[in-house]
């Protein structure tokens, strides 16, 4: 009888299956025919392909794989998804109809693999990854697929026809941040700068963003020192509240900056009466007495590069668009708008700063250190021949020497600079 | 309320049952409906590609069944397993637990153990996966066997304790760490070498692989098992009445130890397959099939032909509403967990309807 039951469970299933599939046809075949004609060659036979053709926008379609989900009102799927959806509009795509979205996607194989076979199989022209761990997953999918561009977010690996990276030069917001958060400290005469961090030496993405941070902190005031609570996790909203604490109360820090997914660091810098510097987003409506300036991403820079270069010719995709890592100079990142909680220096500071780097003149980590003075209206910048030292006094880059290369700030990077002390 | 109770329906009448079902499915279908509507997406198109696993208007709906197998086998498995142990009454939750131990032993002789043919690495890969997830479901049954303790809070914290010993592998990058990724800064699962990867019978495009065979030949080994074997006899035995199976003659503790290996090696065996056919493994490797399996248990009676029907079924409803959700940007996977859970909730509201009915206090002292 147990079995009854079962047999009949399934001939429901399959009874409901019948009836939504033969509802969906008469339903829906004429709105979706266009977006999927290219499927339809393989499975639905010519039946609907005789409606009118689309232009060719409308058969290129965005795959994506998140990490969190794209409803996340903050932190940084939301910021991809952001940046995807703006994108595409940018170029001409509906993000409602052209755009699949695998979303909380783990660092799984097994799982992104099956996530990449979905939206190949929904004819996904281009595929986004967002997170590091997808990268074995990515690279096979890769030459199994060679008609579908791969692009992965943070990682290092690619090929020369269809698989690239991306990322961007956060650190250079980082020490725009670091500007308005050092004019902070010498205003409330308070040298201690706290940084609330998830990971600390062990991610080359973390430990850069710190050392651009600090480095632009003490390119106003030479005497900042920079206390990094690691939270170990890219983000948890209690322990980034608690972080901050500890460095209010314990370090007394006068301005908070982060590298983690909330606004809570900012918060708890506002209940307290001091200030400080978010991350991805404009955390000013948050903490609206304490926040100076965010370091901010704007992806839709790269999507709208990547989606364009994709639909235009994919052959050529590996040598348009390659390995992509910029920053300030094709507004990837950026700092947020100035709050009024500001000093009257920070904004001239910034854009020197800021020009500087867009020119290509002077980056972070040389051996060629900005310093400050004047006072509003009147800000001069000096750029200094001084060694880039780790905070063990060792030197990295020799006085007057070139930056550092790209692999040592996305990969290798493993040391503060002076001015930076890790506190757990 | 009080002059109503609850009262096991007399008599089961399978007619009842189906109807209860159907209508407890269309309703939360029908919940599904609106909610869709009130999204701007159509009801039937969803339905359509979630019942469909997502194979209408695909390019490669082959790699479709591929993944909906993949899910399905681990599933089936463990829920075989654990109705063995259910069956005898001891409440096994420990199938997490028991999955990553054997994930975590495949995972050792897939890195360490190198030169062998294919089939007989992977062959020891489960015998590993088996022996130590086997050991462990032994370890939890001797000492509820010998010091009655509780069998449910024991398992349910080697859950925890084996999540935590596979992220600490996940996180730790060291030199002894061979779990790991070399050619990676940061630290990620490596992928196995190419001897430790299962392949299958290919049938055009499609990979039919080697683990979808032996879960349906285990299927029948089981259904034989208990039903024709001294074994599955003693184990109902047990279930029933461990006073009467003791009164008969029956060596209690060692039937318990013997069901409890079976059972746990079982999980053992899903886990060494799940991790061959992924080349890796990963915290998530288990897909929660130890949470899952338990429902799929009981939804389908401990009876072995409905656990295999009705795991096809969850399975279908997982994949199926996970990938009918992509093609929709406004809804994310934690719309299709909603979905399935109002389903799996309405159906088993359905059960409880036609297991149990209201009466009146009176009726019940007359009848």
């Amino acid at each position: 009888m147990k079995k009854l039951v079962s047999l009949v469970l399934t001939a429901v299933f399959a009874v409901s299956c019948c009836i939504s599939l033969s509802g969906c046809q008469a339903q829906t075949a004429p709105a979706t025919s266009g977006a999927t004609s290219k499927a339809e060659e393989t499975t639905a036979g010519s039946k609907e392909s005789e409606s009118e053709a689309k232009p060719a926008a409308g058969d290129f379609k965005v795959g994506a794989i998140y990490i969190n989900s794209q409803n996340d009102t903050s932190g940084y799927t939301f910021a991809h998804h952001k940046g995807i959806t703006e994108g595409m509009k940018q170029v001409g795509l509906d993000p409602s109809k052209d755009l699949y979205i695998v979303d909380n996607v783990p660092e799984d194989d097994e799982k992104v693999k099956q996530a990449i076979d979905q939206l190949a199989g929904d004819g996904c022209n281009i595929i986004f990854g967002i997170s590091f761990g997808y990268i074995n997953a990515m690279n096979e999918k890769a030459t199994e697929y060679p008609d579908i561009i791969f692009s992965h977010a943070t990682g290092y690996m690619s090929n020369e026809k269809n698989f690239n990276n991306y990322f961007g030069r956060i650190y250079q917001a980082r020490f725009l941040a670091g500007i308005a958060a050092g004019y902070k400290s010498l205003a409330i005469k308070n040298d201690n700068i706290g940084y609330v961090s998830a990971w600390g030496t062990e991610y080359a993405e973390t430990c850069s963003g710190i050392n651009g941070f600090a480095l632009g902190a003490r390119s106003v005031n030479p005497n900042a020192k920079i206390h990094v609570y690691e939270i170990s996790t890219w983000g948890d909203q209690e322990k980034e509240r608690q972080a901050a604490q500890v460095l209010i109360d314990t370090y007394k820090c006068g301005v908070i900056g982060q590298h983690c997914d909330s606004a809570q660091p900012q918060i708890v810098a506002n209940e307290k009466g001091v200030f400080g510097c978010g991350y991805n987003s404009d955390m000013t409506a948050e903490a609206p007495k304490a926040h100076l300036c965010a370091a901010i991403w704007n992806w839709s820079a790269y999507y709208a590069t990547a989606m364009k270069a994709a639909m235009t010719d994919k052959g050529s995709f590996m040598t348009t668009v390659g390995n992509y890592y910029q920053g300030l100079n094709a507004g990837l990142v950026d700092v947020s708008p100035l709050s009024s909680n500001c000093e009257p220096e920070t904004a001239e500071a910034i854009k020197i700063a800021k020009d500087l780097m867009i020119s290509g003149k002077w980056d972070v980590f040389s051996g060629v250190k900005l310093v400050f003075s004047g006072k509003a209206g009147a800000v001069a910048v000096e750029q200094k021949n001084d060694a880039l030292k780790d905070n063990q006094g060792a030197e990295k880059v020799a006085a007057g020497g070139a930056s550092v290369g790209d692999d040592v700030i996305q990969g290798s990077m493993n040391y503060y600079v002076e001015g930076v002390t890790q506190v757990n | 309320m009080k002059k109503y109770h609850l009262v096991r329906r007399s008599g089961q009448s399978l007619a009842r049952r189906l109807v209860y079902y159907l209508i407890g499915i269309l309703i939360s279908l029908g919940i599904g409906a609106v909610l869709l509507w009130s999204l701007g997406i159509n009801p039937f198109e969803f339905y359509g590609r979630m019942l469909s696993i997502g194979m209408i208007g695909n390019k490669y709906a082959y790699k479709n069944v591929e993944g909906f197998l993949k899910i399905l086998v681990p599933l089936l498995i463990t829920s075989l397993a654990l109705g063995l142990s259910f069956k005898m009454r001891f409440w096994n939750i420990g199938g997490e637990g028991e999955f990553l131990i054997g994930a975590i032993s495949a995972a050792v002789v897939a890195f360490t153990v190198t030169g062998l043919p294919r089939p007989l690495t992977i062959l020891l890969m489960c015998l590993a996966a088996m022996l130590s997830s086997g050991l462990l479901g032994l370890f939890v049954a001797f000492f509820k066997v010998k010091f009655n303790t509780n069998e449910t809070l024991v398992t349910l914290m080697i859950n925890y304790i084996m999540l935590y010993v596979i992220t600490y592998l996940g996180k730790t990058k060291e030199d002894w760490n061979f779990f790991l990724d070399p050619k990676s800064a940061r630290p990620i699962f490596g992928k196995f070498p190419e001897a430790a990867i299962m392949d299958g019978i290919k049938i055009g495009n499609f990979n039919l692989l080697w683990s979808v065979i032996i879960a349906v030949a285990l299927i029948v080994f089981i259904y034989v098992y208990l039903k024709y074997t001294k074994h599955g006899y003693e184990i109902s035995v047990v279930g029933d009445s461990s006073a009467t199976a003791k009164y008969a003659g029956m060596k209690v503790g060692r039937i318990v130890m013997r069901t409890m290996f079976i059972s746990s090696a079982m999980i053992g065996l899903a886990a060494g397959l799940t991790a061959s056919s992924s080349g890796t493994i990963s915290e998530t490797v288990t897909n929660n099939v130890g949470w899952t399996g338990i429902v799929v248990a009981w939804l389908g009676k401990l009876s072995v032909p409905a656990i295999a029907v009705t795991s096809v079924l969850i399975s279908i409803l997982q994949f199926g509403c996970k990938t009918a959700a992509t093609k929709y940007p406004s809804i994310d996977s934690n719309f299709a967990d909603l979905l399935q859970g109002i389903i799996l909730f309405s159906v088993l509201t359905a059960d409880f309807c036609a297991t149990f009915t209201l009466k009146k206090k009176e009726d019940a002292k007359n009848a």
